[in-house]
């Protein structure tokens, strides 16, 4: 009896150890493979199903978007090119991530962005490669004698021309090698980067022929300056300082067209001007005043703003630092 | 002898067993984490998507799954407003689900702000509620004392809470955003996870680079990295922080307060009605990235506009 109840016992043990291999390898199995049984995952499995299907549907719209654009795509609207000095300081992060998000709602925009800088920073190039935007990252060093010292009131020397001439420089060696020669098509725009741009503006500078000017709101202690428009052409200018400078308008008034600048090889910013002639500086060897191109609505309506920012107050900030407490330097503002 | 054999036995039968249900724990947790990882490298695809393929398509189109944001912007008529307004709506036209609630400090609304919020193409909604003279602050001195944009915000609380019922389904997130700061995309981006209140850094406030809320290992806010009176209750700016919409429907007496604010304390005047601390959800990498910036913009020196103003009053800036 006993024998036989161990040999029961045993083929038991093998039976149930089989049994259990067998269960073991199922298992193993089962893992290498997606379970589409997860019951305490629904509403995470609805969001994703639904999100799939917007992508889908995004997707084809955006195909089917793109198919009738093709034959429409001949007449390629001309390339805005602006040209943005920058330089490090506390706000330059935010200024240019505020300007960026503008650009992006711009189509067939090329931003040049110059910094005031021995080489690149990686603060700039990350923003610019984040950004969406397609852009052109140069840097150009203000040399030290031309460099605003701290204390130095803003308008004691001119500021960011080295800088735009640099982008003046780059684009027309890039666009030697372009098809089309001087005859491309494009605007080039000096858009600094605290200002404050409306999107109606990129789109009425677009069709500039030669040198295009409208109002700018809050500069030269104006609400805006203008260029004053009769039967179509600019006679004179509306400004409260020196309305006898050649082109008495601030850096945002103006547009010139490609073709200007590469037909002018020479044409740049003149950095020994006096204050407030750099526009001038360059825009006298390019126009004269009949010449010029009135926008927004024959120069009557605002749709650009010399903004300036407040410098943050790091009182506490330096107080901190000089104890050794100062915030995490790692932190990027 | 036997004894040893019933041990084999044992193991014999506990051990597959014992693999078997490891095995199978295993298993169920894996599909788990693939699709979370699924779900937030979609959701990466889906914000690409967004960003890049419809740049020019303004505002993005509604999703249908995405939590509405709404942004509460307290305004007043000054040189500069246009152009704030002008530069936030740029930014807005970025974020998908996004409405905007623009309060303006006026007796009625007034026509240029009624149209640009037209031109832009933003959803939006237009109120407007006039701060009485005794609260409004007097000329250029920025007194704390006087809590700016305070009655404004009420209202747009208010009007959130007669709009939307606490039954209904859909899922929202409350945030102020002043006109003058400076927002990053991916601030919208991370506070759309909102459950109830959660906050990150922002820079150029209380005199330092930049303010943020403290965060243990556990991911848990304990207390307020700033200068400025650190024992507050939320010491933390307006642009700090966001709201679950189901948290403000369900707590329909919370407001910001009006009188006896100390100055820096109008955010705690709020926030103690609705979360305490352990409940704070730490966003931007637990609260080491700055994605807002409470830049301020310059008052215009006009000049040159003299007594009777030099400029046409018509033209609009």
């Amino acid at each position: 009896m006993a024998t036989r109840m161990k040999l029961k016992l045993k083929t038991v043990f093998v039976l149930y150890f089989m049994v259990s291999l067998m269960g073991l390898i199922y298992a193993l199995m089962q893992l290498g493979q997606r379970c589409d049984c997860t019951e305490h995952n629904m509403p995470k499995d609805r969001t994703i199903s639904r999100l799939r299907g917007e992508l889908h549907r995004f997707q084809e719209q955006l195909r089917k978007s793109e198919a009738t654009k093709q034959p429409q795509k001949q007449p390629a609207k001309p390339t805005i090119f602006v040209i943005t000095p920058t330089y490090a300081r506390l706000v330059q992060k935010a200024e240019l991530t505020r300007l960026s998000q503008t650009f992006l709602n711009v189509p067939q925009l090329h931003w040049i962005v110059v910094e005031d800088s021995p080489h690149k920073t990686p603060l700039v190039t990350d923003l610019l490669v984040k950004s969406g935007l397609t852009h052109t990252h140069l840097h150009m060093p203000t040399a030290k004698d031309r460099k605003l010292q701290e204390g130095d009131p803003s308008w004691l020397k001119p500021r960011g021309v080295e800088q735009r001439n640099e982008g003046l420089r780059w684009l027309r060696e890039d666009r030697r090698a372009q098809p089309g020669g001087d005859n491309q098509q494009g605007v080039v725009y000096f858009a600094d980067d605290d200002n404050t741009y409306s999107l109606q503006i990129f789109e009425e500078m677009r069709s500039t022929e030669r040198v295009s000017v409208w109002p700018v709101g809050l500069v030269g202690g104006m609400k805006y300056e203008r260029p004053v428009v009769e039967g179509g052409k600019v006679v004179r200018f509306h400004t409260g300082w020196r309305p006898s400078r050649p082109f008495p308008m601030d850096m945002a008034g103006f547009a010139v067209s490609l073709k200007l600048i590469l037909a002018n090889q020479e044409a740049c910013f003149d950095g020994d001007a006096p204050m407030g002639f750099l526009e001038s500086s360059l825009l006298q060897g390019l126009v004269t005043m009949d010449e010029l191109e009135p926008k927004a609505d024959n120069c009557s309506k605002v749709l650009v703003w010399h903004t300036r920012t407040e410098k943050p107050k790091m009182k506490r900030e330096e107080a901190l630092q000089a104890q050794g407490l100062g915030s995490d330097r790692a932190v990027e503002v | 002898m036997p004894k040893r054999r019933d041990i084999v036995a044992i193991i014999l039968i506990v051990l597959p067993w014992t693999l078997l249900i490891t095995v199978w724990h295993q298993s169920a947790i894996t599909p788990l984490l693939s699709t979370r990882k699924g779900k937030s490298g979609l959701r990466g695809d889906i914000v690409e998507v967004v960003r890049t393929e419809y740049v020019y398509s303004r505002p993005p189109p509604w999703s249908d799954v995405l939590p509405s944001i709404h942004v509460i912007t307290p305004t007043y008529s000054r040189p500069v407003q246009k152009a704030e307004l002008t530069r936030l709506a740029n930014t807005l036209l970025h974020v998908p689900n996004l409405h905007w609630i623009l309060v303006e400090d006026s007796q009625r609304t007034t026509t240029s702000v009624v149209r640009l919020l037209q031109e832009t193409g933003l959803n939006y909604t237009h109120l407007n509620v006039e701060t009485p003279r005794n609260y409004k602050v007097r000329g250029d001195t920025r007194d704390p004392r006087i809590p700016r944009g305070t009655i404004q915000r009420n209202l747009a609380l208010r009007w959130l809470r007669e709009t939307f019922s606490i039954n209904s389904s859909q899922s929202g997130i409350v945030y102020f955003a002043d006109d003058d700061n400076t927002y990053s995309l991916e601030l919208f981006d991370e506070m759309r996870s909102t459950k109830k209140v959660s906050v990150w850094p922002v820079a150029f406030v209380g005199g330092l680079r930049y303010e943020s809320p403290k965060v243990n290992k556990l991911g848990k806010v304990y207390g307020w990295k700033t200068v400025f009176d650190p024992r507050r209750p939320f010491a933390i700016d307006m642009a700090g922080f966001a709201v679950n919409l189901r948290l403000i429907l369900s707590k329909p007496q919370a407001y910001f307060k009006l009188r006896g604010v100390k100055g820096g304390y109008q955010e705690s005047s709020l926030l103690k009605e609705l979360v305490t601390l352990s409940d704070l959800e730490p966003k931007a990498a637990n609260c080491t990235k700055v994605l807002v910036w409470h830049t301020r913009t310059e008052k215009p020196v006009l000049v040159n506009e003299g007594k009777k103003g030099f400029t046409d009053s018509n033209v609009e800036i």
